[in-house]
C-alpha cells in the first residue's frame, strides 16, 4: 500500500475562457478523512469528477492509489465515490440497483444487505427508490460507493440537502466509515460538518489551493484569543484594568473578557492571568482559550489571500 | 462488456417488465394479425406497405406476412424508445454512476445498446411467435389454407421476415441512440428526433420523391419493410448500413470524447 492515497500536481480544467480549477496541487495521505472545502463552485466537484476520469484536465498529472488518472481503469476497481447527486434507475429497488452497479464492476452482491444495514436502510432495501427520500437517497449513494470495500472513498457533498438531524446521521456515517482504515475524501461547504470529522483538510478557493494539513495545525495555529471571566461582575473592570496594567490587549465580550494572545504562549498566558486574578482576591468561573473555527480560519484565508 | 449486458439483462428483465413487455408483443401480434387478414385483397401485388394479398397469406411463408406487416410500422416506436432509454441514462446520471464502475466509455455505451437489443431481440420473437399463432387462429375464418406455413421454406422466410424486422430495429436503435448522445437530454433528443422522422421527412417526400432514397427515416423505413417501390431491399440495405454506421461512429467518438458532467 502507498503512503499517498491521492497526489496532483498542477492540476488545472478550463472551459472556454473559464478556469474552473487552476494549478491544484493536492497530496492525500493514506489513511486520512480528508475534508475537501470551498465555497459552491470553488472547484470541488470539477476536481473529482478529474480524479475519477469523468472530466479531463486541461493540464496536471497526478495519481490515485499509485495510478495515474490519466488511466482511471487502473485505480476506480479500489474506489467508491458518490459525486454530484446520488443516480439510481427510479423503477428499481434499493437492493437491486445495488446489485446491478455491483454486477457492473464485477463486484460480489452478498455484501449488499449488510451495506444496506451499514447506511441504514436495513428493511427498505425492497423498496423503489423512486419512494426514498432525499436522505435515503444519499445513504443508498454511500452504499454503492462502499461496493467492493475501496481502499478510497470520494464523496461529493453527501449531506447536500439533508435537513439537520440527516447531516448529523451523515456525520456519524462518514465517521464511522473513518474508523476502518480507509481513506475518505468529502467535499462540503458546511466548515462545520467537516470540522467535527475530518483529521485532514484541503482548502481551495476560485480553483486554487489555499491550505493542505492536518485540521489541528491549522486550528491550533491561530487562537481567537484567551477568555476570562471573573465570578463578581463588579471585578470585570477592576480585572480588565489590572491586566492591561500588565501590558494585555483586552477586549469586553457579553459578560467576559477576551485576551489577545499575540504570539504567547495560551498556557503561560493562562497561568499568569490566573495568578493575578488570585493575588487580587478574584475568582475566575472561566479561563480558556478560544479556538479558531473552521469557518473563522477558512474565510480569514479567503479575504487575506492567504496560502 | 458481458458484464454491463448482464446488468443490462438483469435490469430489463425483471418479472413487471417481461409481463408488461409480453402483453405488448401480443396486442401487437393481435392486432397485426386482425388486420392484415381482414384487409387482404383477393388479387394485386403484395407489399410490407400495400398489405398482403390472400395468395401471399396462403403461400409459404403467409404464417409470418401479418409479423413482418404489422413491424414494418414500429420503426418509429423503437426509434423513441431507444432515444427514451439512453438518454434517460444522461440525465438522470446513471451514465455517470456507471463509468464511476467501469471507466470504459465505449464499453458502456456499446454494452448497454446490446442489452437493450437483446431485449428487443426477444420481444420481436415473441412477436413473430404470438402472431404465427394468432394467424393460424384466424386464417380458417378468412378460408385461407395453412398448410404449407409449416414447410422448411416457410421457415426460412420466417427466419428471414425476423432477420429484416431486427436489422430495420438495430439501425432505429443506433439513430435513437446518436440522438440521445448528442442531446443528453430525454425531451430536447425526442423532440428533435420526432420533429425529423415525422412530420419534415413525411411532408419532404411528399413533394420530393428522392426523399425515399436518402432521408435516414425512410430509408429504415424501407430497410424493415425489406425493400419498397422507391427503395429496393438491396439498396436499402447498403444505404442503411453507411447512415448506421456514420450515426454510431458520431455516438461513439462524442462518448468517448466529452467530459460527463451530468
Amino acid at each position: 500500500m502507498t503512503s499517498t492515497a491521492l497526489s496532483v500536481s498542477g492540476l488545472t480544467k478550463r472551459y472556454g475562457a473559464r478556469t474552473a480549477v487552476d494549478d491544484l496541487d493536492i497530496e492525500l495521505p493514506t489513511g486520512v478523512v480528508a475534508g475537501f472545502v470551498g465555497p459552491n463552485g470553488a472547484g470541488k466537484t470539477t476536481t473529482m469528477a478529474m480524479l475519477l476520469g469523468l472530466v479531463r484536465p486541461t493540464a496536471g498529472s497526478g495519481t490515485v492509489l499509485g495510478a495515474s488518472i490519466a488511466e482511471p481503469d487502473a485505480y476506480l476497481s479500489r474506489v467508491g465515490a458518490l459525486i454530484e447527486s446520488p443516480a439510481f434507475y427510479p423503477a428499481l429497488s434499493g437492493a437491486e440497483n445495488l446489485a446491478y452497479f455491483a454486477t457492473v464492476a464485477g463486484h460480489d452482491p452478498a455484501p449488499i444487505p449488510a451495506l444496506l444495514s451499514t447506511v441504514g436502510l436495513e428493511g427498505r432495501g425492497g423498496d423503489r427508490y423512486r419512494s426514498y427520500s432525499l436522505g435515503m437517497k444519499q445513504r443508498l449513494g454511500i452504499a454503492a460507493a462502499l461496493l467492493g470495500d475501496p481502499e478510497l472513498l470520494i464523496l461529493d457533498e453527501p449531506a447536500n440537502g439533508l435537513d439537520p438531524q440527516g447531516v448529523r446521521e451523515m456525520r456519524a456515517l462518514i465517521g464511522q466509515l473513518a474508523g476502518s482504515g480507509r481513506t475518505v475524501l468529502v467535499s462540503s461547504h458546511d466548515l462545520s460538518e467537516l470540522e467535527q470529522v475530518c483529521d485532514w483538510l484541503v482548502l481551495i478557493d476560485a480553483g486554487r489551493s489555499l491550505y493542505q494539513g492536518p485540521t489541528r495545525a491549522l486550528l491550533d495555529d491561530v487562537t481567537g484569543g484567551l477568555a476570562v471571566q471573573p465570578q463578581r461582575n463588579e471585578d470585570h473592570p477592576v480585572l480588565r484594568d489590572l491586566l492591561q496594567a500588565r501590558g494585555h490587549q483586552v477586549d469586553t465580550q457579553e459578560h467576559r473578557l477576551v485576551i489577545s494572545v499575540d504570539g504567547a504562549d495560551v498556557g503561560d498566558l493562562a497561568a499568569s492571568v490566573n495568578q493575578a486574578a488570585f493575588d487580587a482576591g478574584m475568582v475566575l468561573v472561566e479561563l480558556s482559550p478560544l479556538r479558531t473555527t473552521l469557518e473563522d480560519r477558512y474565510l480569514s484565508m479567503v479575504n487575506g489571500g492567504s496560502r | 462488456m458481458t458484464s454491463i449486458i448482464r446488468a443490462e439483462l438483469h435490469r430489463l428483465l425483471r418479472r413487471r417488465t417481461v409481463v408488461i413487455t409480453a402483453a405488448a408483443a401480443f396486442a401487437f401480434s393481435a392486432v397485426a394479425t386482425l388486420t392484415v387478414f381482414s384487409s387482404a385483397e383477393a388479387t394485386g401485388q403484395a407489399s410490407r406497405r400495400a398489405g398482403a394479398t390472400l395468395a401471399s397469406l396462403t403461400g409459404n411463408g403467409g404464417g409470418t406476412e401479418a409479423f413482418a406487416v404489422g413491424a414494418s410500422f414500429v420503426g418509429f416506436f423503437v426509434f423513441v424508445t431507444f432515444i427514451a432509454l439512453i438518454a434517460g441514462e444522461f440525465s438522470g446520471g446513471t451514465f455517470r454512476a456507471v463509468l464511476l464502475r467501469d471507466p470504459h466509455r465505449l464499453r458502456v455505451i456499446v454494452g448497454k445498446l446490446a442489452g437493450i437489443l437483446l431485449v428487443a431481440a426477444g420481444v420481436v420473437a415473441l412477436a413473430e411467435v404470438f402472431t404465427f399463432a394468432m394467424s393460424l387462429l384466424v386464417a380458417p375464418t378468412q378460408d385461407v389454407a395453412t398448410s404449407s406455413w409449416f414447410s422448411l421454406q416457410s421457415l426460412g422466410d420466417g427466419l428471414r421476415d425476423y432477420a429484416t424486422v431486427m436489422s430495420g430495429v438495430a439501425g432505429w436503435a443506433v439513430f435513437g441512440t446518436t440522438l440521445a448522445v448528442i442531446f443528453r437530454s430525454a425531451p430536447l433528443a425526442l423532440g428533435v428526433g420526432f420533429a425529423w422522422a415525422g412530420p419534415f421527412e413525411n411532408i419532404v417526400v411528399d413533394s420530393w420523391d428522392a426523399g425515399y432514397r436518402f432521408f435516414p427515416g425512410q430509408v429504415l423505413a424501407s430497410l424493415i419493410r425489406g425493400g419498397t417501390i422507391e427503395l429496393g431491399a438491396g439498396r436499402a440495405v447498403m444505404t442503411a448500413a453507411v447512415y448506421t454506421a456514420v450515426a454510431a461512429t458520431v455516438a461513439l467518438v462524442l462518448v468517448s470524447r466529452r467530459d460527463v458532467t451530468a
